[in-house]
């Protein structure tokens, strides 16, 4: 083998290691946890493989049927996702490493919803009550189950993912 | 397992919540979701999903006898409950609803009108949209579906009253409950945030005109003939901007 | 193909062929990024605004739209009416038409607030929307154009030439009237509401069409070693002069009827004697101008103009009509919509009442240009892939 071959089979790899650190050491993205709730909207497992689809028909009931106060709102998930900094002021959601961001980036993928939607959780929120009552799957769960299933299809990046 | 308890022994619940409860709690069983949901599971009510039905038909009652031609009042509630910045170009930045300043030409009697998105029964914003992203909502209320509009402004070259905006530059700091964007149109929404979630919220213009001590903005169900607005429309009248072209507008207009 | 044409070759790479590829090239470029900056930006960058919503990268889109309807003229008269003049310039008329609908189109998207969701535009119709079906006939019409094609490139489909011909001429004939009513249908716009705006658009895209393909024709001609004979420019000088007579006579109308209808008259003035008046006195003056040029050739006995005349005839032709759709497009919405008929507008924060306000700005020139440049970009590259040009002269 001539040097060039060697010296090429060795700084490769080397380059691999260093343009591409997620896949060197893969333990999935670091997703900061939630701020508010002890459980999110739906089974953590599904909210992982199927948010978009939620999203996207919690997206068209209420902006077509006019159907609100639902668990699948992005109101919602700003406000129990997005993190306080060290002096209590709420980061945005979509800043760099936190929750939506730092999955998405991780997975490649791109979303637009904060070009319009507030990334900061609303001012006095209803958090409180979220916390203590939680709107959990059990009563939207079937109709929205449905759905998930019917959605079950394309999302096999998203199966991989574990939690730090 | 406090849920449990309540049910088996049924307790203060009535009797056929109970079954109803166990089918649900059974189908949760299924899903592995017992365990998390249990603690909180009696606080939980089920929410009726109230869609916007055709029985409704939204609209708006201007008295511009009431209306008087230095108060903006209306124009900053809708800035303030949306977000817009009124500082801003007044061509290029969003403009929800305008204050208008008339002279009758015969009479040269004064009035002052807002004008807004008259919301429409037959829009001609809806029938040329391309995406269908320009609709209307079963009760009425006009909008746009800016996750489907595309920004072509057709909408805007066919409205007659002037009443779409064009997001021309980047936002930020939108409210929670108002997402707008860069390269989108808008236009008032009646409020449907507000009026959808409570049946007794007011759109944020006939608020501020009433906290104004005016009251010139009257808002409510068209189709309703107990609504104060079916009754105020019967008993002093109204009229639409541009009747003529038969386009049964929600926003109805006294003494224009 | 229809004989008298004599044998098609791709374009030899020849004389400023390559110069002017690159210089097309630059401009596209120039046109990309203004395209990205405006996107970026938002329009507010652009003169365009909520009153003037449609400006200049419309005027452009529309009038390439309209210049490629029109440059199948070339095609018709020779696959569909027989005219042997033109069979060597069928496949130039067809490939012209089709590269030219392309750079319109692609103005069109760019100008669109969010470009990125085409496909929701290509997947999501509003059967009630002029432009829904306009997509249809967009598309539609850049397929019959290359199946119109193919049928004159290739031998064995020679015979299926004359339908598709026919097919074409259809198809343009709609997609023009589609065109026009994207405006014509404006209850809102008293300026555009008007009958007589579907067959003035017809007669500006047969003008704007004819006059591009004139300049093609001499243009590839000349790499080719070629100059377009007397004879077709005789027959040409008449077409455009027909074409031109015709476009007068719908715009004379269109404003005759305007200033006859009471609440049209502020429109009219907006346009006769307000910030429109230029442009229009203008385009109509070089119109007629076209007229009496072209007739006097005419008389002169063989319609022969030395090719720099003939030049200057096609280019100010296709100004004026470009002029023509600025003052269409843009004064239409310059005008003030009419809320309150009987009362007068003492104050509003929204210029109503006003003549709104609009100035191109260096991005939307940067997008129409570059548009139109990749239009013949595109028509240059075909030249030299296929064989379009004819190498003998009729
Ligand atoms: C161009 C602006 C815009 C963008 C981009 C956008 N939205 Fe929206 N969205 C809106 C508007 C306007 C509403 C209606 C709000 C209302 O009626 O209260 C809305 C409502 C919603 C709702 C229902 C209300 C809520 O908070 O639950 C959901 C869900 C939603 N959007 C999801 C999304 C998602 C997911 C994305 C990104 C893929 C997205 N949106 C991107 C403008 C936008
Ligand atoms: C009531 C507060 C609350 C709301 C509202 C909420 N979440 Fe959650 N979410 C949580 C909590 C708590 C967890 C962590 C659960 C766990 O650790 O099992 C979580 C976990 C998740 C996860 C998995 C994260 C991971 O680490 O893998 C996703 C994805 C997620 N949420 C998305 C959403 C989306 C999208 C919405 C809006 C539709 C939403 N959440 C709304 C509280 C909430
Ligand atoms: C656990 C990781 C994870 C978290 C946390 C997460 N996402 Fe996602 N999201 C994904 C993955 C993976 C995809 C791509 C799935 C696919 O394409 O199949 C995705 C896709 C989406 C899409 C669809 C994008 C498209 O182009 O189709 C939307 C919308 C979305 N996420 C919204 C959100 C929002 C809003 C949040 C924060 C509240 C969030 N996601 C948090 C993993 C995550």
């Amino acid at each position: 083998m001539s040097l060039r071959l060697n010296l090429a089979l060795l700084i490769l790899p080397a380059a691999l290691l260093l343009v591409m650190p997620g896949y060197a050491d893969d333990n999935g993205p670091v997703i900061p946890p939630a701020t508010y709730g002890d459980q999110c909207v739906a089974d953590t497992d599904i909210m992982r493989k199927e948010h978009m689809s939620l999203l996207n028909h919690q997206r068209d009931e209420t902006v077509i049927e006019g159907i609100r106060g639902e668990p699948f709102s992005l109101v919602s998930c700003v406000n129990c996702h997005a993190q306080n900094d060290n002096g209590g002021q709420p980061i945005r959601i979509d800043a760099k490493g936190q929750f939506c961001e730092s999955c998405h980036t991780y997975a490649a993928v791109k979303i637009d919803c904060f070009t319009c939607h507030a990334a900061l959780p609303e001012e006095n929120a209803v958090i409180g009550s979220l916390q203590n009552n939680l709107p959990v799957a059990s009563t939207y769960s079937n109709k929205q189950l449905l759905v998930m299933q019917s959605h079950k299809v394309a999302h096999k990046a998203s199966h991989d993912y574990q939690r730090k | 397992m406090t849920t449990s308890v309540n049910n088996n022994s049924g307790g203060d619940q009535p009797q056929g919540s109970g079954n109803a409860q166990l089918a649900r709690r059974r189908f949760l069983q299924k899903l592995g979701l017992m365990g998390a949901v249990a603690a909180s599971y009696t606080l939980l009510e089920v929410q009726a999903k109230t869609a916007a039905s055709s029985d409704k038909r939204w609209g708006l009652f201007i008295d511009t006898s009431k209306c008087s031609s230095g108060c903006d009042a209306c124009v900053r509630g809708c800035n303030e409950e949306h977000g817009i910045d009124a500082g801003k170009d007044e061509h290029t930045r969003a403009q929800w609803i305008r204050k208008i300043d008339l002279t009758d030409n015969l009479t040269g009697a004064e009035s002052s009108v807002p004008v807004m998105c008259q919301h429409c029964d037959s829009a001609p914003c809806v029938d040329v949209c391309p995406t269908g992203a320009s609709f209307k909502r079963a009760d009425g209320v006009v909008l746009v579906n800016k996750h489907t509009c595309i920004g072509c402004r057709y909408c805007m070259m066919a409205c007659p009253y002037k009443a779409r905006s064009f997001i021309h530059e980047n936002l930020t700091d939108q409210k929670p409950s108002a997402p707008r964007g860069k390269g989108t149109v808008e236009s008032c929404t009646l409020c449907v945030h507000r009026i959808d979630s409570d049946q007794n919220q007011q759109p944020a213009c006939a608020v501020s005109c009433t906290d104004e001590a005016h009251s010139a903005i009257v808002f409510g169900d068209l189709n309703d003939p107990d609504s104060d607005i079916s009754k105020k429309l019967k008993t002093v009248g109204g009229s639409q901007i541009r009747a003529d072209l038969s386009l049964n507008t929600g926003v109805r207009y006294h003494g224009l | 193909m229809i004989s008298g044409a004599g044998y098609f070759q791709p374009l030899k790479s020849a004389g400023n062929y390559l110069l002017w590829m690159a210089l097309l090239a630059l401009l596209v470029l120039a046109g990309g990024y203004c395209a990205y900056t405006m996107e970026h930006e938002g329009h507010h960058i652009t003169g365009m605004n909520n009153s003037i919503v449609w400006g200049l990268p419309h005027v452009f889109a529309i009038s390439l739209i309209l210049a490629a309807s029109g440059a199948l003229n070339g095609a018709t008269l020779s696959s569909v009416f027989g005219n042997k003049t033109y069979s060597p310039y069928a496949r130039l008329s067809v490939v012209l038409s089709i590269c030219l609908l392309i750079g319109g189109l692609i103005v069109l998207v760019l100008d669109l607030g969010r470009p990125d969701r085409l496909a929701v535009a290509l997947t999501t119709y509003n059967f009630k929307s002029i432009f829904s079906w306009n997509i249809f006939l967009y598309t539609g019409f850049i397929a019959v154009g290359v199946l119109y094609l193919a049928t004159m490139l290739e031998k064995s489909l020679q015979r299926f030439t004359q339908t598709m011909g026919v097919v074409a001429l259809i198809w343009r004939i709609v997609l023009t009237t589609g065109t026009g009513s994207i405006f014509g249908f404006l209850v809102g716009r008293s300026a555009l509401d008007s009958a007589i705006l579907a067959p003035l658009f017809i007669a500006l895209s047969l003008v704007m069409g004819s006059a591009v393909l004139a300049l093609v024709m001499t243009w590839a001609g000349r790499w080719q070693s070629q100059t377009v004979s007397a004879r077709t420019q005789h027959s040409f000088v008449r077409l455009l002069l027909w074409c031109v007579l015709a476009v007068l006579y719908f715009s004379i109308v269109h404003h005759l009827t305007n200033l006859y209808v009471a609440e049209h008259q502020s429109d009219e003035h907006n346009v006769l004697k307000g910030a429109f008046a230029v442009l229009f006195w203008f385009s109509h003056l070089a119109l007629l101008g076209i007229v009496a040029a072209l007739a006097f050739a005419l008389k002169q006995g063989e319609g022969y103009l030395s090719t720099m005349k003939w030049h200057a005839v096609c280019a100010v032709s296709l100004i004026a009509c470009t002029m023509i759709l600025y003052a269409v497009i843009i004064g239409s919405q310059s005008t003030p919509q009419l809320l309150f008929p009987d009362k007068t507008i003492t104050a509003s924060t929204f210029g109503d009442g006003g003549i709104g306000p609009y100035l191109p700005s260096v991005w939307e020139w940067g997008l129409g240009i570059g548009g139109t440049a990749l239009s013949l970009l595109l028509f240059g590259v075909v030249l030299r892939v296929l064989p379009i040009t004819s190498t003998t002269q009729s």
